[in-house]
């Protein structure tokens, strides 16, 4: 049961990301990894918001290791930053792989603490 | 629509996979450092470079099965908001050493291991058109 709970998850997470990754690129080109860039953030601010609450253990499976998981990626997100280095791109690529580090931690610190506020 | 029944497929295995591992237990090892995402995130950046060289650059593989092994599977298995998590877990802790060490290594290895698999999707198909064209030679002779 409980890995039916992470498979679910994981599953309606990789649509999702792969969802947004097709929009962002529409709508912003492929130059520059924007869709990935976007479901780590967006991933790890919730990740910090779910965490903040006392979820029960299914919740959790399925939500946090199952969806959000699945939906954040950082297989994706390295092979676009080596990319970007190999390409002429060199500031884009610093700039890809540093922010999402940065943006991803901070982003579930401020999710976790604006949870536990409210 | 059909692919997104295969990347559904993948992202289920993958993210089965990555709760496996990550409940291992690694015996022995007793530092701050939480190694089985390491391990997951390295591995499949290895993998995720190695199978999308070997599609876009070796051989037509067919788009469902790109998409569902590539941004399912190993899309899932990977993950960034865990990483995310553990490295605030750190910071929390006080263990500022730890927690810039986890996040550098995770990212030098990950870039590294994504390197590696390109390279070795192209050696590996070098050498098999090296042996398609020996192959040619020996039937013209």
């Amino acid at each position: 049961m409980t890995l039916l709970f992470v498979g679910i998850g994981g599953s309606l997470g990789a649509v999702s990301r792969f969802w947004v990754g097709k929009m962002m690129s529409q709508k912003f080109g492929a130059d520059f990894p924007w869709g990935t860039f976007c479901v780590n953030l967006l991933g790890a601010l919730l990740l910090g918001i779910l965490s903040a609450f006392d979820a029960s253990k299914n919740v959790y499976l399925l939500l946090g290791d199952g969806f959000l998981g699945a939906f954040t990626t950082f297989s994706s997100f390295m092979y676009e930053g080596f990319n970007l280095f190999k390409s002429s791109e060199k500031l884009n690529a610093f700039a890809y792989v540093v922010g999402t580090v940065i943006l991803g931690i901070v982003g579930y610190f401020a999710g976790f603490g604006i949870a536990k506020m409210l | 629509m059909k692919k997104y029944v295969f990347i559904a497929c993948g992202g289920f295995l993958g993210a089965i996979l990555r709760f496996a591992v990550k409940s291992v237990q690694i015996p022995g090892y007793s530092e701050n450092i939480p190694l089985n995402t390491l391990i997951i995130n390295v591995i499949g950046s290895f993998l995720l470079a190695l199978i999308l060289t070997v599609a876009y650059e070796v051989r037509d593989m067919d788009a469902d099965i790109r998409l569902g092994i590539a941004t399912g599977f190993l899309g899932a298995f990977t993950t960034f908001s865990t990483l995310c998590k553990e490295t605030v877990a750190l910071l929390k802790n006080g263990e500022y050493f730890s927690a810039l060490s986890y996040v550098t290594v995770s990212v030098v290895l990950g870039l590294s291991a994504a390197y590696f698999g390109v390279v070795l999707a192209r050696e590996a198909v070098s050498k098999a058109l090296g042996r398609d064209e020996e192959a040619e030679e020996d039937d013209e002779n």
